[in-house]
């Protein structure tokens, strides 16, 4: 009894044994200096000349295979070169050239994983996508069609829903190769940009899985952050860039993506308005600053179409005034100020949603309301993404705005 | 050593064994499943899936308390004769037999495509049967203890997950509650229904418990706590990335552990440490379908001692887990067994126990 016993051990222990290889997972060893982390992407159109020149042959032989319709694209990655990211602000110091910190290269190819094949062909590591932050389409690529490059983003198991996908103004290439001065890493100053932005209520959180989620959606359009490069290497945040479906179809003002934070009722809120109290004298405008949205969208139907009330009651603070002119000093003037401001932000909101409506590109997802709160109506004469496009087009929209100016600052007139 | 008494499973322990059983791969593709059949109703449809669940292990129950000291195995034989008892038997052990090299395959794909890429698919699936397999030879006391030592481990962080991520959820993506459509939500009903057969493995616990007038006490539970997670899930996800988007995933809840992050950056994303927390939840429901299997084998060939099957079994069920050709492949066929098995782990106890009524058979009431 006892002898079995221990023989049984041992059966355990050789089963045991037999099992070490296969739970040490060599087969996916790679070490961290093996591999080629990716940071950034951007994705720019290329000449017909010159993707003749450069195209390699490496996922298919040359001829075999006719370029996409909507052609083929020049992807340029920024690859972080392990050691040289100093890891503190005391460390390294020197010249802040991105060159040092990054890598950054460009192919061209038909698709995006034809053109990381390319890519990889040409770097010795493998490419890893796990921190890849953002990715910059630019606004030619966006107007041509988005499937390729969600397709492929979807798929690929390492990238986060978290990763910042934005639309450039211009070249996409240029936002990898810029040097901002605040951060070492270009890809994370232009991260840190967003983030900050949302947190001073400047930008709606719209990392690549709210833009995905948004643009499957059948009564929402996505959008995404439009930028440019600015002279001192610096980005700038210049609207939102709406779809339709796969493709861009407008840029709005920087100034209306307040109206999509007010329309929606984001807080915090951010942005400074400008009133002029007398229409003709300019130098009796005042700024206030908003420091919180609410918002509420009613729906109903009338003579058969879609009919919202938007309600929207917004908290500001008053920042400046431009003249002498007139005090602050009762509330009479606080009341005329935010009277002025919500005759103002009425107009303003007006603005916006026709804008987008003339696309028929519903950013802020009113046909999801129609859809979880008329199923009836929306099954009967909507129920496709297609027909709601067209749909959003003829909806009317009745908007109250309630401007509360609380506070003055320090200066008591 | 082990078997000095052989009722001592408690209550909890019951439970707890029907909890980490049912929790398995299914939770991946779950949301997708749901949505599938009834779009942004997909909650309502998983509820109409638990009550289908229960009744399934409610009639199971039963059977089980009606005869406290055999399982379906033994009594099947008495209630329809021997014949007709042991072609049931038999096609239960082959179903179980299935739905674990099913299980293997399934959990093999999830991993090498999103972690173990260069891995080969068969040296996970082995490894997983065979830890299965050498775990599944220990008593029916120990199998309680695994049970009830893992299945805290897999309901914390799953919840965790579902209450972070709502950060970014949306109520109007649950709108409208009720179905609009109510084509595929039969379908998808028991397509749910068929991610808590592991159920089945009640008909062993039974028998080995101390006191098996509670059996309906500890299904309940196990439903009512496994039911609860699935549901949870399902509402976080359908919330979170709207009922369209996840009809593009195959796997939103692995998805939306990537979404979620712990506060204050401590961990960006949760991809990785849910899926170490998800290969436990697949262990515990492989162990219970081989621990089913083998000991149901011993009971029709009248043997006394379950450990021969374990490994005899491996080679059979790993073949099996390779014989679907690639992952849309195996949904499909996972999509239909899971209903077909439906027949088998409902529709027959079901039969057994009007039979049984019908014939006035019951077994010793003593223990």
């Amino acid at each position: 009894m006892h002898r079995a016993g221990i023989s049984k051990q041992i059966r355990l222990l050789l089963a045991a044994l037999l099992l070490m290889p296969l739970l040490t997972g060599c087969w996916d060893r790679l070490e961290i200096d093996e591999r080629a982390v990716v940071l950034g992407v951007s994705i720019d159109e290329v000449t017909s000349e010159e993707a003749a020149e450069r195209e390699s042959e490496v996922s298919h032989v040359k001829g075999s295979l006719p370029p996409p319709k909507q052609g083929m694209v020049k992807v340029g990655v920024q690859i972080a070169l392990p050691g040289r990211i100093p890891l503190g602000p005391g460390e390294g110091g020197g010249s802040n050239d991105t060159m040092q910190t990054v890598w950054v290269i460009t192919v061209v190819g038909h698709s995006m994983d034809d053109a990381f094949m390319n890519l990889q062909q040409q770097v010795s590591s493998e490419l890893f996508f796990g921190h890849l932050r953002i990715i910059v389409v630019s606004e030619a690529i966006a107007k041509k069609g988005m499937e390729n490059i969600n397709d492929y983003f979807r798929r690929n198991p390492e990238v986060r829903r978290m990763a910042w996908l934005m639309v450039s103004k211009g070249k996409a290439l240029g936002l990898m190769t810029a040097a901002p001065k605040l951060e070492r890493i270009p890809t994370l100053y232009l991260m840190s940009t967003l983030d900050n932005s949302i947190k001073m209520g400047k930008f709606p959180k719209d990392y690549i899985g709210v833009y995905w989620s948004n643009s499957s959606k059948k009564g929402q359009e996505g959008f995404l952050p439009y930028v440019a490069i600015k002279d001192e290497q610096n980005v700038e945040i210049q609207g939102l860039a709406y779809f339709r479906g796969e493709h861009m179809v407008g840029v709005t003002k920087p100034f209306e993506v307040a109206g999509y934070l007010g329309l929606r009722g984001v807080n915090p809120a951010g942005y400074r308005a400008v009133i002029m109290l007398d229409e003709n004298d300019p130098n009796s405008t005042v700024m206030t600053n908003v420091t919180h949205r609410r918002s509420v969208i009613k729906l109903r139907l009338k003579d058969g179409v879609p009919h919202f009330d938007i309600y929207i009651e917004l908290e500001a603070n008053l920042e400046e005034k431009m003249s002498e002119e007139f005090e602050i000093n009762n509330p009479d003037i606080i009341a005329r100020i935010e009277r002025v401001q919500s005759d103002a932000s009425v107009k303003f909101y007006q603005n916006i949603i026709k804008k987008t409506q003339s696309k028929g590109s519903d950013i802020f997802g009113f046909g999801e309301h129609v859809r979880a709160k008329k199923p009836k109506y929306w099954n009967q004469y909507v129920k496709t993404k297609e027909a709601w496009q067209e749909k959003y087009k003829e909806v009317t929209f009745n908007i109250d705005v309630i401007v509360k100016i609380r506070r003055i600052g320090m200066k008591a007139i | 050593m082990e078997n000095t008494d052989s009722r001592q499973i408690t209550l909890i322990q019951a439970s707890a064994i029907l909890i980490s059983t049912i929790i398995g791969v299914g939770v991946l593709p779950l949301p997708l499943f749901a949505v599938r059949a009834a779009d942004s109703a997909a909650p309502l449809v998983t509820i109409f899936a638990i009550g289908v669940a229960f009744l399934g292990i409610a009639l199971l129950t039963w059977l089980g308390m009606r005869f406290p000291n055999q399982s379906i195995f033994q009594y099947g034989n008495d209630i329809i004769g021997k014949w007709l008892g042991t072609i049931g038997s038999i096609v239960v052990i082959v179903f179980f037999a299935v739905l674990t090299s099913l299980t293997a395959r399934e959990f093999g794909e999830v991993v090498v495509t999103s972690v173990l890429k260069s891995t080969p698919v068969e040296v996970t699936v082995i490894v997983m049967l065979t830890l299965a397999a050498i775990s599944a030879r220990r008593s029916i006391t120990t199998f309680a203890y695994f049970h009830t030592f893992y299945f805290p481990l897999l309901l914390v962080p799953c919840v965790l997950i579902a209450i972070l991520s709502l950060g970014n959820a949306e109520v109007i993506n649950l709108q409208p509650i009720l179905l609009t459509s109510p084509n595929n939500a039969f379908m998808g009903t028991f397509t749910i229904a068929a991610l808590f057969q592991g159920s089945f493995i009640m008909t062993v616990v039974i028998p080995a418990m101390r006191k098996p007038k509670k059996a309906m006490k500890a299904s309940l539970f196990g439903i009512l706590v496994s039911g609860g997670l699935y549901l949870i899930i399902v509402v976080a996800s359908v919330s979170v990335f709207g009922a369209e988007e996840i009809k593009k995933l195959l796997w939103p809840t692995l998805e939306l552990a990537k979404g979620a992050s712990l506060p204050a950056n401590v961990l960006e994303r949760l991809d990785a440490a849910f899926l170490a927390v998800w290969v436990t939840a697949v262990f515990t429901t492989l162990l219970s379908s081989y621990f089913l299997t083998s000991v149901a084998l011993k009971q029709v060939l009248h043997l006394k001692e379950h450990q021969v099957f374990t490994f005899i079994l491996l080679p059979i069920v790993f073949f099996m887990a390779m014989l679907p050709q690639n992952v849309t492949h195996l949904y499909v066929i996972i999509e239909d067994i899971g209903r077909v098995g439906l027949y088998i782990t409902m529709a027959y106890p079901g039969l057994l126990l009007l039979i049984a009524m019908l014939r006035k058979k019951r077994g010793e009431r003593n223990a």
